[in-house]
């Protein structure tokens, strides 16, 4: 299926030609041959060792652990940039590297034809990359310098247009290395925003970060890598709790669960006839933990029922992380008059535009009796990250435009409130 | 021929980055793409003047001397350039290689290109001059001149060879580039460019060691056909593609040898 991929039994070994090596140069490797026939082996380097990894399409998969634990390596080889040495690494369909971006670009052609070459390098048509020009254009937001060369861009300019022509490319898999981290505050929320939209309709994604925060908002699942090896792997949440105390030298497993057990404690409570066993966001088919403001999502509410009940309330209650309340909804106000509860089952709350502003929010979730008795009752059961282009202030972001009659002015070709494009 | 294939079926990218490389070069002159007319222009002027009135060597079969001395040249400025910058074409271009997924045998492959792109532009100035000297009754015109396009090949052959060989080979070994210029420093004098083997004066043994350069043969088919208007011996054209085709096939051995550990080393 386009979209996967599968590593199996992947290891990585470099010989070390950097600095350290005799063989830099060839007088050196003259002189090594005559002088050493046996090659030592301290010059290799393993940074994978044995990878069995399979990430399905659409999924959005993070790596992290320490530097040189072989996260960009693995990245590399999903890019079929860096060939295994051992194993074997199967990817499907079109793979996009946002590696460094901008890299390629000529300094004295214009960025127009330097887009035309590097959309040509990431394997589209010429004709492809010309009819996507404008939406480049756009998305860089660099208006006429699109004409010039690119040695005069600001640095700026220069990363959005490596961006636009990446994400232009249309790729099945999208692989992503730090690259969030070099931009503004401004292009970061975009391409946030952009990555949204693209895990809406189904790229698969990895990402290397050590923004942890950002793993845990952008990725189902996250891959802890240590030495080159898999320590551990699983939901995005567990698996950063874990990285984090491995990296504050906390070493007491079970004391640490334990902790996070009873936390949990005071943020749930209920009489446990009825359990909450999942909830998620779905945009598009895949869960996320991201969606793009003003675009449509479910809320999904997974139960299980230990004890039917024949009154009972489902509620959702979205909040923002400084106590805000935002909004709060449930299936007794929608005018849902309750029956019976006694098998397992979902829920979904589906709203046909968020209209939040950008931002992190929390959602509470709830199955309860009307009166108020908690079946289980879960606060900050799921985190959302809204992303948007613009950095709308406030918590609600409705669609708007201006109109005026008095005021002269032009504008900048830049975002109103209508414009919540669909990727 | 994996590798012809290869750069067959990305021979819109190649297009594209070559034409990159020629208009990046001119981009920020006044002149534009008249340099690449102007230079091998300036370049003859230079010789007309310098061979005809400071020194004049002669030899059999060598006159005149500065168009004898511009149709050896122009080849080996095709050569020597793109082998120059074959050096540095994939250290360039590795933040590139690290991010894409592109075949680098695209970049040596522009580069010869982009070449050969500058030596075919250079060749109407060659072909003006054959005709003023006709005019001016320096020399008679070779009617052999469109054979230039049959001489070229083994060039392109030996050049692509050796651009594939150096390209990957300076990744691997940053000394190379140094060692390349010395190289073809050493290369030029001992090929029949500046003098032609058979009038020379020398001990019978440096002769020979001359005759052994496997780039006479290439600059003796293409002086013929551009300059002496004649049909070089078929030994001669025979020795001419020979060398071409060992020199690719070697260089893309070397290149396929390297290929697997050059992004590691970049």
């Amino acid at each position: 299926m386009k979209g996967s991929i599968r590593f199996s039994e992947v290891s990585k070994v470099f010989r070390w030609r950097g600095s350290r090596s005799r063989r830099e140069t060839l007088k050196g490797a003259f002189f090594h041959r005559w002088f050493r026939r046996r090659g030592t082996t301290s010059e290799e380097h393993v940074a994978l060792d044995g990878i069995d990894l399979e990430i399905v399409p659409g999924e959005a998969v993070a790596l992290i652990g320490p530097n040189g634990s072989g996260k960009s390596t693995l990245l590399k080889l999903t890019g079929g940039i860096l060939k295994p040495t051992s194993g074997t690494v199967e990817v499907d369909g079109r793979v996009t590297a946002l590696i460094e971006l901008g890299a390629g670009f000529h300094p004295e052609i214009t960025g127009r034809e330097n887009v035309v070459i590097n959309g040509m390098l990431l394997g589209l048509e010429r004709r492809e990359i010309e009819a996507r020009m404008q939406e480049i254009v756009d998305f860089a937001d660099i208006g006429s310098f699109i004409d010039q060369p690119v040695k005069i861009y600001s640095s700026g300019m220069y990363v959005r247009l490596g961006f636009a022509v990446a994400v232009a490319a249309d790729p099945n898999v999208l692989l992503i290395d730090e690259v969030l981290a070099v931009g503004d505050e401004v292009f970061t929320r975009r391409c946030l925003d952009r990555l949204a939209r693209m895990r809406q309709r189904g790229v698969t994604m990895v990402l290397v970060s050590h923004d942890l925060d950002l793993v845990t908002s952008f990725a189902d699942r996250a891959l802890y890598l240590e030495r080159g090896r898999l320590v551990a792997e699983g939901p995005a949440d567990a698996v950063v709790a874990r990285y984090r105390s491995d990296a504050a030298g906390d070493t007491d497993r079970g004391h640490e669960e334990g902790q996070a057990r009873q936390v949990e404690g005071d943020r749930r409570w209920g009489n446990g006839d009825v359990e909450i066993i999942g909830v998620e966001l779905l945009t598009g088919e895949a869960p996320s933990r991201m969606v793009p403001g003003g675009s449509s999502c479910r809320l999904r509410i997974r139960y299980s029922v230990h004890n039917p009940v024949d009154d009972f309330v489902f509620g959702v209650a979205w909040h923002r992380a400084d106590g805000t309340q935002v909004s709060g909804h449930n299936t007794e106000l929608a005018g849902f008059v309750p029956r019976r509860l006694a098998s397992d089952g979902e829920v979904c709350c589906v709203y046909d535009s968020l209209q939040l502003a950008p931002g992190d929010y929390l959602v509470d979730v709830a199955v309860h009796a009307r009166n108020g008795l908690a079946y289980d009752y879960w606060c900050d059961a799921l985190k959302v990250r809204v992303t948007s282009e613009v950095e709308w202030p406030g918590v609600w972001s409705p669609p708007h435009r201006w109109l005026s009659t008095g005021p002269e002015w032009e504008k900048s070709g830049a975002k109103d409130g209508t414009d919540q494009k669909d990727g | 021929m994996t590798v012809f294939r290869l750069l067959w079926r990305h021979r819109a990218l190649v297009a594209v980055l070559v034409r990159r490389e020629i208009d990046a070069r001119y981009r920020a002159s006044v002149l534009g793409f008249f340099w690449s007319l102007l230079n091998p222009l300036l370049l003859l002027a230079v010789y007309a003047v310098v061979f005809t009135y400071i020194f004049s060597p002669r030899f059999p079969g060598g006159d005149p001397y500065p168009l004898f001395l511009f149709s050896g040249l122009l080849p080996w400025l095709f050569f020597s350039g793109a082998v120059l910058d074959g050096s540095a074409t994939l250290v360039d271009n590795g933040p590139l290689l690290a991010k894409v997924m592109c075949p680098p045998e695209i970049f040596p492959a522009v580069t010869v290109v982009s070449h050969l792109v500058h030596h075919i532009l250079a060749l109407p100035i060659l072909f003006l001059a054959m005709i003023v000297s006709e005019a001016t009754d320096l020399k008679v015109f070779p009617w052999t001149f469109p054979l230039v396009a049959v001489a070229l090949i083994p060039w392109i052959l030996a050049t692509g060879g050796a651009v594939f060989a150096v390209s990957v080979l300076s990744v691997h070994y940053r000394d190379m580039r140094d060692l390349v210029g010395h190289l073809l420093n050493l290369l030029f004098f001992s090929s029949p460019i500046i003098y032609s083997l058979e009038g020379l004066q020398v001990p019978i043994v440096l002769h020979r060691i001359l005759a052994l350069n496997p780039l006479a043969s290439l600059v003796v088919v293409y002086r013929d056909a551009v300059f002496a208007g004649k049909v070089s011996s078929p030994q001669i054209w025979l020795t001419a593609f020979a060398v071409g085709i060992i020199s690719w096939w070697l260089g893309t051995r070397v290149f396929a040898a390297y290929r697997e550990t050059l992004v590691e080393a970049v």
